[in-house]
């Protein structure tokens, strides 16, 4: 009996799984997709079909070039790359720190650091504290604040994986003569390695898709990130929303991190699952 | 010959528990993520209780003590109260879609089948794109020639709706985004938590003679607690920060029914009013306090 309801369950659950996941992701992908293939009056109407004229090269063409595609595309990956490195070489040191430290004081560092992922930053003050430092509108700052506002979730994921870790392997290089730097770089690192990706990950989601901070961070289409080129595309025409150009800037900026996920969902997917767990 | 060695060895781990270990000064392992931690998240946020009383605006350059004139200033316009219910409004739609959905097909998707390992990969597609872009490709859906009414069309020849041009639909329309775009992550987080039940406390359940929906809510759901703490305080806290979606979507309208606290916050600072600004960014702070330290409270007690 129960072999026949598990079979009939089963197909019940993929068959109601279908149905939610073809409004929920396959339509608005394939109309995204779609209508980045159209002219622009046929896209006004933001029907499902295929293009009656196809007209990719000239929208893509259209974000490449006014859309500030690809500077955009580089300063993201500078600032994703610099801001992930930063924050998982400077988050594991002090996991390592907190991990290992019994005192007070690192106690109540610890918790001011975990309590910054609840807390939003706030922007205006940053902006303030910028400009007092001279570094405002520019690169180096926006990148500084990002190191400090998401240094948090990677010292809470890797410090639980440190105290969860016995200090033999660090207490026998130590008597072996080994210096701190090299029990760190040698030991500690390769160790924390699985809790690292999935901090990386979810630093990479966050980092990329930044729209709220870059808006007041980065002004001018020099600096500009992949959101906020979307954005200065989008609202640019005056008369009315290009659909097509927005879809295809729209395409093109998630497209790096899809690629990316491509080739490593199965780590992605089963570290963030097992990553939730210890965290 | 090697018999002494050892057993001094032995002796001195019985007497003084080895602690040869690494002193703990590895304080300045720490020391670096707490200077940027410091720099770039204390000292803004210390930094905004004196400059939400103060009249820092571009026309004037020194910055001096204002008393509650910034709060005054947003309450007289009528904006204050609104960003507030718009923020509140907003968090708790997202929140609950967020986490009604993400359990759904937690519970679904359970096993790590290949079959359930496909759907999972899908349904996480939407967490890699910005949420600027989801904004968009929402707005297109829901837009009056979009999708979503042509089908409704087909059962309801003729219907026409701007979902989001209406100020009763707009707010849920675009809370029910900033969920989407954040499903795929929570339903991962959901999953692990569900297979950290032991199998054997629900076959034991089954035995005892209860049913699937009784099975989850007597045993799974209660052994779930810890995901669905940290789901739901991350989702309506993370919530409190709305800006990107209603950005792309409405751009706070129609009116001011989808200007969160947020968005009027960068009106203002278009305005110049950044004490105003400040005021705002306060008001967030003080927000997401109140409600997590009562929520986390609240759903610990409720955990096994």
């Amino acid at each position: 009996m129960s072999m026949r309801r598990g079979q009939r369950w089963a197909i019940a659950r993929y068959v109601g799984l279908t149905l939610f996941a073809i409004p929920w992701v396959v339509v608005p992908i394939w109309m995204v997709v779609v209508n980045s293939f159209k002219m622009a009056g046929e896209a006004a109407n933001l029907t499902l079909d295929l293009p009656s004229i196809w007209s990719i090269a000239e929208n893509y063409t259209a974000v490449l070039v006014q859309g500030n595609y690809l500077r955009a595309l580089g300063n993201s990956l500078l600032i994703s790359g610099v801001t992930i490195f930063a924050v998982v070489l400077i988050g594991a040191a002090a996991a390592w720190g907190f991990g290992r430290s019994r005192s007070k004081a690192m106690q109540v560092a610890y918790y001011i650091i975990v309590l910054s992922i609840l807390i939003p930053p706030t922007l205006i003050p940053t902006i303030y504290l910028l400009r007092d430092m001279h570094i405002e509108g520019s690169t180096l700052g926006y990148i500084l604040v990002l190191i400090g506002t998401r240094m948090g979730i990677v010292v809470f994921l890797a410090t639980g994986f440190v105290r969860a870790l016995p200090p033999d392997m660090e207490d026998a290089a130590f008597i072996d003569g080994a210096s701190r730097l090299q029990i760190f770089f040698l030991i500690m690192l390769p160790l924390l390695t699985p809790v690292l990706f999935v901090g990386s990950i979810i630093l990479v989601i966050t980092v990329w898709g930044d729209f709220f901070f870059a808006t007041f961070l980065l002004p001018g289409s020099q600096r500009a990130t992949l959101p906020l080129a979307l954005y200065s595309f989008a609202t640019s025409s005056v008369q009315s929303f290009r659909w097509n150009l927005v879809f295809a800037h729209v395409v093109l900026s998630s497209l790096p991190l899809i690629v990316a996920y491509v080739f490593l969902q199965r780590r992605i997917v089963g570290g963030l699952t097992e990553g939730a767990l210890k965290g | 010959m090697t018999g002494r060695p050892t057993s001094t060895l032995r002796d001195g781990a019985r007497t003084a528990p080895r602690r040869a270990r690494l002193k703990p000064t590895n304080i300045w392992f720490a020391l670096p993520a707490m200077a940027f931690v410091g720099l770039f998240f204390v000292v803004p946020l210390a930094l905004n209780l004196p400059l939400s009383f103060s009249s820092w605006t571009t026309y004037r350059s020194e910055i001096v003590w204002n008393g509650f004139s910034n709060f005054s200033l947003l309450h007289g316009q009528g904006y204050l109260i609104n960003a507030i219910w718009v923020t509140l409004a907003y968090s708790v739609v997202a929140m609950l879609v967020q986490n009604v959905v993400s359990l759904s097909l937690a519970y679904a998707l359970r096993d790590s089948t290949l079959l359930n390992g496909f759907f999972r990969s899908l349904f996480f597609l939407p967490v890699l794109i910005s949420p600027l872009a989801a904004g968009y490709v929402w707005r297109g859906i829901l837009d009056p020639a979009g999708p979503l009414n042509a089908f409704i069309s087909m059962f309801w020849p003729g219907f026409d709706f701007a979902w989001l041009g209406n100020i009763t639909t707009a707010l849920p329309a675009v809370a029910f985004v900033d969920a989407w775009k954040w499903i795929g992550l929570t339903t991962l987080v959901y999953i692990a938590g569900i297979n950290s039940v032991p199998r054997e406390v629900n076959e034991a359940a089954y035995i005892d003679g209860a049913n699937a929906w009784q099975a989850f809510w007597r045993v799974t759901f209660p052994m779930l607690a810890p995901a669905f703490t940290f789901n739901v305080v991350v989702t309506l806290i993370g919530a409190f920060s709305a800006f990107d979606v209603i950005q792309a979507m409405t751009g706070g309208g129609p009116g001011a029914a989808t200007r969160s606290i947020n968005v009027l916050l960068r009106i203002q600072w278009g305005l110049g009013n950044f004490g105003a600004g400040s005021a705002l960014g306060l008001i967030i702070t003080v927000m997401v306090i109140v409600a997590a330290v009562p929520l986390v409270a609240w759903l610990r007690r409720r955990e096994v």
